[in-house]
């Protein structure tokens, strides 16, 4: 520890006071170190849903969205993570591969049945992202020891539904949808307003991130309703409906 | 520069038709031919006679020649069938190229010293096809590759050294019978029609020329023209060496329908094809499992191996993969024939390389974590079964369900329909993340509670409103309501129990689709997309909604 000269600037007085607390807790170990464990690559747009990324050997509760959940676990997997999805049969696989999951990399399982805890221990032990659905015959016990692997194993379990002990809970609270008219147009733009809720974190926050964005597409969804949107969109862009099919 | 072989070829007339014919069940001496396009690829014998030629129209070979038999082409059965001719030849000399279905290459040298002369090879080459295959060929001699043919098409022996001039008074045209590939035959056709518009009508003429003139005036296709006419070669002769399959059976000594018993099989039949692949020091990437029941049917998958991590755990690898594999079939989940004892059930190893040739990933070998997702995967295999395990990948399609493919993890299926095709009326993007397996029933209702009707011409008979999924299982007040008889029925109705309606926000459609309209399975349906309304407690969701059979189908979420 520096002594620091009388003369010197408040800031500079405040940085060194800081780096004194900041080496005392090192020493005595107060801070988390555990949570400077590797990062897995999330999609900018998602940085304000997890401001700390997506870190290895965490637990995300995603509650009414199966497009966020997605989204949390696209960019992971396009950088080379496997992924695994367990109990979740009706998962779109376009819409995964949309955000980025390497379809080369997923296994899907979709109905574990009893064995639920025993596929879910297998697949983290394999696996860097590990998405969970609604109602898997788990219990508790099961879910405090699969957490326990997923940390030991730097796994990251992102769960449908609520968790407990999760590290960070994210419940959908509003949906925005852009593009769809009254009987024109076509679901374009989406927005979720979603709550944080985190085990090391205090009040609940509220974010509102865009998950789908169509470029070409220049209305906004507003609060009105989505027919304003279309009205604004209608002006200036075209774009065909879908013409009929015969294959 | 390529030094000039000493050829024999082995010619069968009129292949195409040939093989037809034998496929066909039709007679050697009857009238045929085989189309393709709009005229004849090939004619037999007796059409000829009749004045069918290559190239008629169908309705103008049927008017020289009414009792024709017209085939239709197929490369591939044309190719099959010629494996008897080359196996027959094969039995006479050793090692031979086919450069095509219907003609034979054999080098002449070694083979013509064993049996003596050419007049000898020839004759035993025509002798063993004639008896072995039953077909009828010529063969004939010569030095290069176009006077080989030439020379077999006459059937001659054209003595060392003399190709040129035995080529000399031949037609340009004869050329093209040296071209083995398609786009090789086209462009060696138009070179043709050039020289016979300069006046150039033999060979003999051709080959007159100085060499560096024609490369300068046709490029890489006179040289390559310039040096067969003159009687040499281009390339040496590609020798076949046919190798049996790697494949291992097990005859059961009566049909076999225990899953232990198949079990102690698999094992066994397992390490037989490890041991057999390491007698020949070679390796597979894929393999074949066949099994056979007793009522004729044939149970058949391929299955990828990854053994190039763990050589020593591919017998136990391939036995799971066969116990799991009957098992899934003999308890009904997986498709296939209908269950039945077992009377045999091989195992053939597929992509064949030499050990320590084995093609790695383009960024090295299959890297750490690849292996242990593999093995977590086939953990949980081993738990749920084959199916339990799913991979996916994306295939054409319009609707979000049909444009995926799942299949066993592991497993090799049917090609997936093509991406590339422009499938009009898919639905657009963003896609949903939530697609049911099956759809499920849905209501909707116009402002006045009726349900909204799609009719035959795309009408819709009102905005839709109202919607209502079919409500939780679980929830007891929906049922309750279902039962009580304001709901128009008394004592409940076998119909769906519908949750709460919720109103409309917005909507788009209908998207009409109609797929495979000629087929059993074709569909109709008219596809909406509906954004309901936020309120008490539930989020404003999207649905995609299909009307077809006259009712409304849930098919999937935009969650």
């Amino acid at each position: 520890m520096s002594v620091v000269p009388a003369e010197a600037s408040r800031g500079d007085r405040l940085s060194a006071a800081r780096a004194a607390l900041k080496g005392a807790e090192e020493r005595l170990s107060t801070t988390r170190l555990a949570w400077d464990a590797p990062r897995l690559p999330l999609a900018e747009s998602l940085a304000p849903v997890l401001p700390d990324g997506l870190r290895r050997g965490q637990v995300v509760a995603v509650t009414g969205s199966t497009s966020l959940m997605l989204a949390l676990a696209g960019e992971a997997s396009r950088a080379g993570s496997w992924t695994s999805m367990i109990g979740m049969p009706h998962a779109g696989i376009l819409a995964a591969a949309g955000r980025g999951v390497d379809l080369t990399r997923l296994a899907l399982v979709p109905h574990p049945g009893i064995h639920a805890a025993a596929v879910v221990g297998a697949c983290i032990d394999g696996m860097d992202v590990v998405l969970l659905g609604p109602r898997l015959a788990m219990s508790d016990a099961d879910r405090r020891r699969v957490m326990a692997k997923a940390r030991e194993g730097g796994s990251v379990l992102i769960v449908a539904g609520s968790w407990p002990g999760a590290h960070a809970v994210l419940e959908v609270k509003g949906v925005r949808w852009g593009g769809l008219g009254a009987g024109d147009g076509r679901l374009r733009h989406r927005e979720l307003t979603v709550a944080i809720e985190g085990r090391a974190r205090g009040a609940v926050k509220m974010v509102t991130i865009a998950v789908d964005v169509d470029r070409q597409w220049r209305g906004s969804p507003n609060k009105e309703g989505l027919s304003g949107g279309v009205a604004k969109a209608g002006a200036g862009e075209s774009w065909t409906r879908p013409s009929m099919g015969t294959s | 520069m390529v030094a000039t072989v000493r050829r024999a070829v082995l010619w069968v007339p009129d292949w195409p038709v040939v093989a037809a014919m034998a496929a066909a069940g039709v007679g050697v001496d009857a009238p045929a031919a085989v189309l393709h396009g709009r005229g004849m690829v090939a004619v037999s014998a007796a059409a000829r006679a009749a004045g069918v030629r290559r190239g008629m129209r169908k309705r103008h070979a049927q008017r020289a020649c009414p009792e024709l038999t017209i085939l239709p082409h197929d490369e591939g059965r044309d190719a099959r069938e010629f494996e008897a001719v080359a196996a027959a030849a094969e039995r006479v000399v050793s090692g031979v190229e086919i450069s095509r279905p219907g003609l034979l290459m054999i080098p002449a040298n070694g083979a013509a010293r064993f049996h003596g002369s050419e007049d000898a090879l020839a004759e035993a080459l025509v002798t063993g096809v004639a008896d072995d295959a039953a077909y009828e060929s010529c063969v004939g001699v010569a030095d290069g590759l176009l006077a080989a043919i030439a020379a077999a098409r006459a059937s001659v022996l054209v003595p060392a050294g003399a190709s040129r001039d035995f080529l000399a008074p031949y037609g340009v045209g004869t050329l093209a019978l040296a071209a083995m590939e398609r786009l090789q035959r086209v462009a060696v056709e138009d070179l043709v029609s050039v020289l016979v518009r300069l006046g150039l009508g033999t060979l003999g003429d051709f080959t007159a020329l100085p060499l560096s003139d024609v490369i300068a005036r046709f490029g890489a296709v006179g040289a390559w023209a310039h040096r067969i006419a003159r009687g040499e070669d281009v390339a040496p002769p590609v020798l076949r060496r046919s190798e049996d399959d790697i494949a291992v059976e097990y005859v059961f000594e009566e049909p076999a329908q225990r899953v232990e018993q198949f079990a102690l099989v698999a094992a066994f039949i397992a390490e037989q094809l490890d041991a057999a692949l390491l007698a020949s020091g070679v390796r597979c990437g894929r393999v074949r499992i066949t099994a056979r029941t007793e009522k004729g049917d044939v149970l058949e998958r391929v299955w990828r191996t990854d053994v190039g991590v763990r050589a020593g755990a591919f017998a136990k690898h391939m036995a799971d993969r066969v116990r799991w594999q009957l098992e899934g079939w003999l308890s009904g989940t997986a498709t296939g024939p209908e269950p039945a004892p077992l009377v045999s059930l091989a195992l053939t190893a597929e992509d064949v390389v030499l050990l320590g040739s084995e093609q790695a990933y383009l960024w090295g070998g299959a890297s750490g974590s690849d292996a242990k997702a593999h093995r977590s995967l086939e953990r949980v295999q081993g738990l749920l079964g084959v199916e339990g395990v799913l991979s996916v990948r994306e295939q054409g399609g319009r609707s979000p369900r049909d444009r995926v493919q799942a299949l066993p993890w592991g497993q090799e299926g049917q090609t997936p329909r093509s991406l590339g095709h422009p499938w009009p009326g898919r639905i657009p993007e963003p896609a949903p993340a939530t697609v049911f397996a099956t759809a499920e029933p849905l209501a909707v209702l116009d402002a006045g509670g009726r349900p909204v009707v799609v009719d035959r011409r795309l009408g819709i008979s009102a905005p839709p409103t109202w919607v209502r999924r079919q409500a939780d299982p679980r929830d007891g007040l929906a049922r309750a309501v279902h039962r009580h008889p304001s709901s128009g029925h008394v004592g409940g109705s076998e119909g769906p129990v519908w949750g709460a309606a919720r109103p409309v926000e917005a909507w788009a459609g209908p998207w009409p689709v109609s797929e495979r309209w000629w087929a059993e399975d074709g569909s109709r349906r008219a596809y909406v997309q509906i954004a309901l309304r936020e309120g008490e407690g539930e989020l404003g969701l999207a649905v995609l909604a299909a009307f077809t059979a006259g009712g409304w189908v849930l098919e999937a979420i935009y969650d």
